[in-house]
């Protein structure tokens, strides 16, 4: 095995490339979470926003409409959980479970009803997002095979990561969020309109979870497949678990839940059976999320531990 | 207890509209792609109940769906959403193959038998994971649980394609010993005996959720796990069980698969069996006695698509939306409450709680 064929620095691209599309989908389950939103409706959300966003790239040769018409479905679909959960006292998991189910159904019928095949649409006529080529790094190989041809859509998720961390933690808005998060009934008193707020982040989160949809039928890869998020968006949750509800971190999680699937997929080539290769994502992020969040209890049970007698944390260690 | 019973009705109410309801959008659907609404139903009628293949083909449908509806009811008992059957479903399924193909010499029903607990007892391992992550470390369950249905499914599919393969050219396993394998009757369709299996499985699951001290202390922990803790039920141990039995009875129904459909374990057979059944589980609320009635619905429409798609043109994945439009409005509880002006004060009280609680927590 040739260590140094599957370590070099092609990898840092690919990484990128794979950790993308969870990238998005943690970004809508962060935003959520942090009004105390479990948003399991992710993967439903980024599926059916994929379908969409395919649909009219190939109808319209827009990538822009394309993208534009993900993020609105995207926005609808997080609009029915929002009203299902906060009206309608639907219980979160459920409804996002069954908006995913509903996604499935949706797309699997669509790509019969609208673009005439069934498991795989793929077409030269789908207009995918542009990648942004920089003639200078041509003759620099690392150059060119780093930061050259980038999706648009690459370079926004960084962005965007930025973006929410400055709103989250650096604006009026982003305080009172996280206070709605942390303890509604006191954000209530100090005058936010806690259900408003709640309204508004899904609908952030639906144009994220669009966007996350639009990148991996256009970005990512330029064809629809069913189901073809295979359980990305509840990576990006997994992802959002890792960086407890801070994008910057949530980041991370996801470049090493890209970084694994890159060195995965290289290791095929060297005879490994490729279910393992396909299941090595999986097991990754389930590791990773629980040792973060075995982490997070063992620090949460210190901090108690110096103002509660050590009775008693014996005792909250057995539950 | 009066009120209980008036709650009762009210939800059966609720739910017949919301079957109303779905199925007028799916046959709004059905127009809207230019066919007779009503011609695309009764060919799905036909196609669940008239002839002896159609309603094989039902009752076939039923017994999984009863069982995995089941297998996610008991841990939602315990407020644990688990969404991990279809795992625990394709590993049961490639145990009691291996098992099936491996001890040949045994007499039947205690080859059979040695299949059911092989099975059973590798799901139930399996779902102790997610169980045992959850009450120690609080990860989150339904991530958690989706993410193993994949890792189980590679399992299973490296082992069909490799150490297990039957080497015939599609990826299956050998075939099970012919005394294993359970009686089939309607004879065209995949009917077995397993459907008899399921049925008492599921009554002695309803006697157990409810007239049992294990029962008792899986549904008490989900309804307040504070009072529970007090009254010396530990949260942790009827989670677990709860899991514990959700595994088992996901292994069962893979089980039933390999024995009574197929005869071996196929790779990717299952394609979302278990979420349909999660389905059923939700639309009735996690109502016992509710979910063999909606389980038996779900596998008429589905068995009933196919003969809708033959003779009317209508994609049989229509029926897929309905489903999925129905659970989308039961899943929403208050969504009648319009309907009578006392349940409208009473869920304006229970918010007002529901907010207490969220600022308690």
């Amino acid at each position: 095995m040739n260590f140094g064929k599957i370590f070099d620095y092609t990898l840092i691209y690919s990484t990128i490339r794979y950790s993308t599309p969870i990238l998005f989908a943690a970004l809508a389950a962060t935003i959520t979470q942090q009004a105390d939103i479990l948003n399991i409706g992710t993967e439903g959300i980024m599926l059916i926003s994929a379908f969409v966003s395919v649909c009219v790239s190939y109808y319209s040769g827009s990538w822009f409409l394309a993208i534009l018409a993900a993020m609105v479905i995207g926005v609808l679909m997080a609009m029915i959980m929002a009203v299902a959960n906060l009206k309608c006292k639907a219980d979160i998991c459920a409804i996002g479970m069954a908006i995913n189910m509903f996604a499935l159904a949706v797309t699997k019928f669509g790509i019969k009803q609208f673009l005439g095949t069934t498991g795989t649409f793929t077409d030269p006529k789908i207009v995918g997002v542009p990648k942004i080529h920089i003639p200078a790094f041509d003759n620099i190989p690392f150059l060119n095979k780093t930061f050259n041809n980038w999706s648009f859509m690459e370079v926004f998720g960084i962005v965007l990561v930025f973006i929410l961390y400055h709103i989250l933690y650096r604006t009026v808005w982003g305080l009172r969020l996280r206070s709605v998060g942390r303890f509604p009934m006191a954000a209530e008193t100090a005058g936010i309109n806690v259900t408003k707020m709640k309204y508004e982040v899904m609908i952030i989160s639906g144009i994220i979870g669009g966007l996350a949809g639009a990148h991996l039928s256009l970005g990512y890869t330029q064809m629809f497949t069913e189901n073809m998020t295979n359980g990305r968006g509840f990576m990006g949750v997994a992802a959002m678990y890792f960086g407890g509800m801070n994008p910057v971190v949530a980041w991370i999680g996801c470049l090493l839940f890209g970084f694994t699937d890159t060195v995965g997929n290289r290791l095929q080539g060297y005879g490994w059976p490729s279910q393992f290769v396909l299941m090595l994502p999986y097991i990754i992020t389930i590791l990773v999320v629980s040792i973060s969040l075995w982490r997070h209890t063992v620090s949460e049970k210190k901090l108690k531990s110096s103002v509660i007698p050590a009775k008693k944390v014996k005792k909250g260690g057995m539950v | 207890m009066n009120t209980n019973a008036k709650n009762y009705r009210q939800k059966i109410i609720n739910l017949l509209i919301t079957v109303v309801i779905s199925m007028l959008v799916g046959a709004v659907l059905i127009g809207v792609l230019g066919n007779n609404p009503w011609q695309a139903y009764g060919a799905l009628f036909q196609g669940a109940f008239v002839g002896k293949l159609n309603f094989g083909t039902t009752l076939a449908n039923f017994a999984p769906l009863l069982l995995t509806a089941y297998a996610f009811i008991i841990p939602a008992d315990a407020s644990f959403f688990n969404c991990g059957v279809e795992g625990e479903l394709y590993l049961g399924a490639i145990t009691a193959a291996f098992v099936g193909y491996n001890f040949k010499g045994l007499p039947g029903p205690l080859h059979i038998v040695l299949c059911f607990l092989c099975a059973m007892i590798v799901g139930a391992l399996w779902s102790l994971i997610p169980a045992v992550l959850k009450v120690r470390w609080n990860v989150n369950e339904v991530c958690v649980t989706i993410l193993m249905n994949y890792v189980a499914m590679y399992i299973a599919s490296y082992l069909v394609n490799g150490p297990m393969s039957a080497k015939t050219g599609t990826a299956q396993t050998p075939a099970v010993a012919d005394n294993t394998q359970l009686a089939k009757f309607l004879v065209p369709s995949q009917a077995n005996t397993g459907i008899f299996i399921a049925i008492a499985v599921t009554i002695f699951l309803y006697w157990m959720m409810n007239h049992s001290t294990v029962g008792y202390e899986i549904r008490s922990v989900g309804q307040n796990p504070h009072f529970s803790e007090y009254i010396g039920i530990s949260p942790v141990k009827s989670m677990v069980n709860s899991m514990l039995i959700s595994g088992a009875i996901g292994g069962m129904t893979g089980c039933i698969f390999v024995l009574g459909v197929y005869g071996y374990f196929l790779d990717n057979f299952s394609m979302g069996i278990a979420f349909n059944g999660m389905l059923a589980a939700l639309i009735v609320g996690n109502d016992y006695k509710l979910t063999p009635f909606l389980a038996f619905f779900i596998a008429a429409l589905q068995s009933g698509a196919q003969g809708m798609e033959r003779n009317t043109g209508v994609p049989k994945s229509i029926v897929d939306v309905i489903i999925s439009i129905f659970i989308i409005f039961a899943t929403m509880e208050a969504l009648f409450s319009f309907l009578s002006k006392k349940k409208k004060n009473s869920t304006a009280k229970s918010q007002s709680n529901t907010h207490h609680k969220e600022a308690e927590s």
